[in-house]
């Protein structure tokens, strides 16, 4: 083989390796990688039609974190990891710019807006759901947050209060 | 404090030559690696970044004047001048590559300090016969005229030495941090990686003489390194084993290429000392520039693939099955591992720990975890791409130089 043969077979065979590395590599998926973008927290989300109590808080509070980041602007997933401690809250307020009052505001907000949902899924009684509305209007934001991490406990205290309740008005209602 | 190294020998690598040149290559190359062991002794016991990156710059000094003053000394060593360029290219080929691995694993046995260390007795065991050359020989004193009568250094192989450079000092540069910061392996375990690469150029050092045409070799692997490279930009998952084919490409076609340019820069010229010095100038312009036109970019796409990866995984967590109260408290420990981690690329892995006991909810979480763990390697690996793209481009933009280089042939 002559010299000039074997200095076109280096290059053509450097050439035909790199293109099959970045060939297989593509076609293994190397390009495809774009992240999973969270949600517009603003778009209404249908519920999972939940059964039980567990899985009806559940959306509650994924509606509640939806509704009070679409007020902040942030996606829910933020604003799940700021509510998740008091320092958190503090390192997120500070880097958005936001007041306390505009926190308390938004995760009443977003309350108001779970219990519009648990209501639109049939998962909460329209005869529970106004004094609820009420009630959420003007809670503190330490016990707003505290909803929203633990709707569980607020939804189940609500149902043992409406079950008598609601005994009640069905025999006087027709 | 790798530019300002780096940036130091571009700097001063011409003009180490002439002084190697005046005062007699054996006494330049002694008193060079003298330098270069004390600097290297003052950086080991630096306490501040400040005095570490002075004494590497000194370090770099000394590296300077040794490394251009051995090239006048090794054709007398080792019979031809051929023969000594060719295999003062390839331990500089065979020391760029090998450099990460070894410091790699030096940080995780021993320390960082030991990097430094190490070299001090390295430094002076090879002073030691150079000394003796230099008891016997006499100065040139040709300063004044040496730049006149050396001639013009061969400007395209040298910019093409520069870019090719620039795109292996991404390769090793941006290979180790995407090993370290973004998929979070041991320095010792990233060290032992990346050694492939050094590997692969010492195999190919063996075999390059099959092919006497430098301007073949020069090409193949430039090729070589930008297929690399562009593997490494492309690499379908965040698997180690995934980076050894593009790394034994770059190994490859370092050895090829280092050699080839480093060759053709040095055919015919002298004195050796001060083209060698051009072609010492040109390799650690180009990691400059290298380092820094890719630090930025890799640096906005890691914090960027980051935050991204993680709001990814926070959603994946509250979408998911197991129960609301165990999600927030999920998210919780998240946030914490992402403030203890202060903007690395997080392991997420502890955030889960302790496992629910409940069989059920346990398997989910694993699920979970695994999820979100492949999001955030798969954001890390994908923030290193443009980076690693970037790095392709320079190197195959560096073809331009050797293919106008119509006398590249030795």
């Amino acid at each position: 083989m002559s010299e000039e043969t074997r200095g076109r077979a280096l290059v053509g065979g450097a050439l035909l390796a790199a293109i099959a590395l970045v060939g297989i590599y593509l076609a293994a998926g190397g390009s495809s990688y774009t992240p999973a973008k969270p949600q517009d927290p603003c778009k209404h989300r249908a519920w999972r039609s939940p059964e039980g109590l567990q899985q009806i808080a559940e959306q509650f509070t994924l509606s509640a974190l939806d509704g009070a980041a679409c007020q902040l602007g942030v996606s829910r997933e933020t604003l799940a990891r700021a509510l998740a401690t008091p320092e958190s809250r503090e390192r997120f307020t500070e880097r958005y710019g936001i007041s306390d009052e505009e926190l308390a505001r938004a995760v009443r907000a977003g309350l108001l807006r779970a219990v519009d949902d648990a209501e639109e899924a049939g998962a909460l009684n329209p005869l529970l759901a106004v004094p609820l509305r009420e009630t959420l209007k003007s809670i503190p934001l330490d016990q707003a947050i505290e909803l929203i991490n633990n709707a569980e406990s607020l939804l189940d205290n609500a149902q043992s209060f409406l079950g008598p309740a609601q005994g009640l008005l069905e025999q006087f209602l027709p | 404090m790798l530019v300002s190294f780096n940036l130091v020998m571009a700097l001063a690598a011409v003009p180490a030559a002439l002084l190697a040149r005046r005062v007699g290559p054996g006494r330049a190359a002694a008193v060079g690696l003298a330098i270069f062991a004390g600097a290297g002794l003052a950086c080991a016991v630096s306490e501040h970044l400040s005095t570490l990156i002075a004494a590497r710059s000194v370090q770099a000094l000394g590296g300077a004047l040794a490394v251009t003053a051995v090239l006048e000394l090794l054709p007398a060593t080792v019979g031809s001048e051929r023969r000594a360029t060719a295999i003062w290219a390839t331990a500089g080929a065979t020391g760029a590559a090998l450099g990460p691995a070894v410091g790699g694993l030096l940080t995780e046995l021993v320390s960082w300090q030991s990097i430094f260390l190490i070299q001090v007795p390295i430094a002076l065991a090879a002073a030691v016969p150079i000394f003796a050359v230099a008891r016997h020989e006499a100065a040139t004193g040709v300063l004044s005229t040496e730049l006149r009568r050396t001639g013009r250094p061969h400007l395209l192989a040298n910019l093409a030495l520069a870019m090719v450079s620039a795109a292996i000092a991404g390769a090793l540069f941006l290979l180790v941090l995407l090993l370290i910061e973004g998929w979070r392996m041991t320095p010792i375990g990233a060290a032992i990686v990346v050694s492939v690469m050094p590997l692969a150029a010492y195999v190919a050092s063996r075999f390059d003489h099959l092919v006497s045409s430098a301007k073949a070799r020069a090409a193949a692997g430039t090729i070589l390194i930008s297929g690399g490279l562009g593997g490494l930009a492309l690499l379908p998952k965040a698997e180690v084993a995934l980076t050894v084919p593009p790394q034994v490409m770059v190994g490859i076609g370092l050895a090829l290429v280092l050699s080839a340019l480093t060759e053709t820069a040095l055919a015919g010229r002298a004195p050796q000392a001060i083209h060698g010095g051009w072609t010492i100038s040109a390799r650690h312009a180009g990691v400059v520039i290298g380092l820094l036109a890719l630090t930025p970019i890799f640096t906005h796409d890691i914090a960027e693939q980051r935050h991204d990866a993680i709001d990814a995984g926070t959603a994946v967590i509250l979408d998911s099955r197991v129960p609301p109260l165990l999600k927030l408290d999920l998210a919780q420990r998240i946030e914490s591992r992402l403030q203890g981690e202060k903007g690395k690329v997080p392991t997420i892995g502890p955030a889960f720990d302790p496992l629910p006991s409940d069989p059920e909810e346990r398997d989910e979480v694993v699920l979970l975890r695994e999820e979100l763990q492949d999001q955030l390697n798969r954001g890390a690996t994908h923030a290193f791409s443009p980076s690693f793209g970037l790095a392709a481009l320079i190197g195959l933009l560096a073809l331009i130089p050797i293919g106008l280089a119509r006398r590249v042939d030795l």
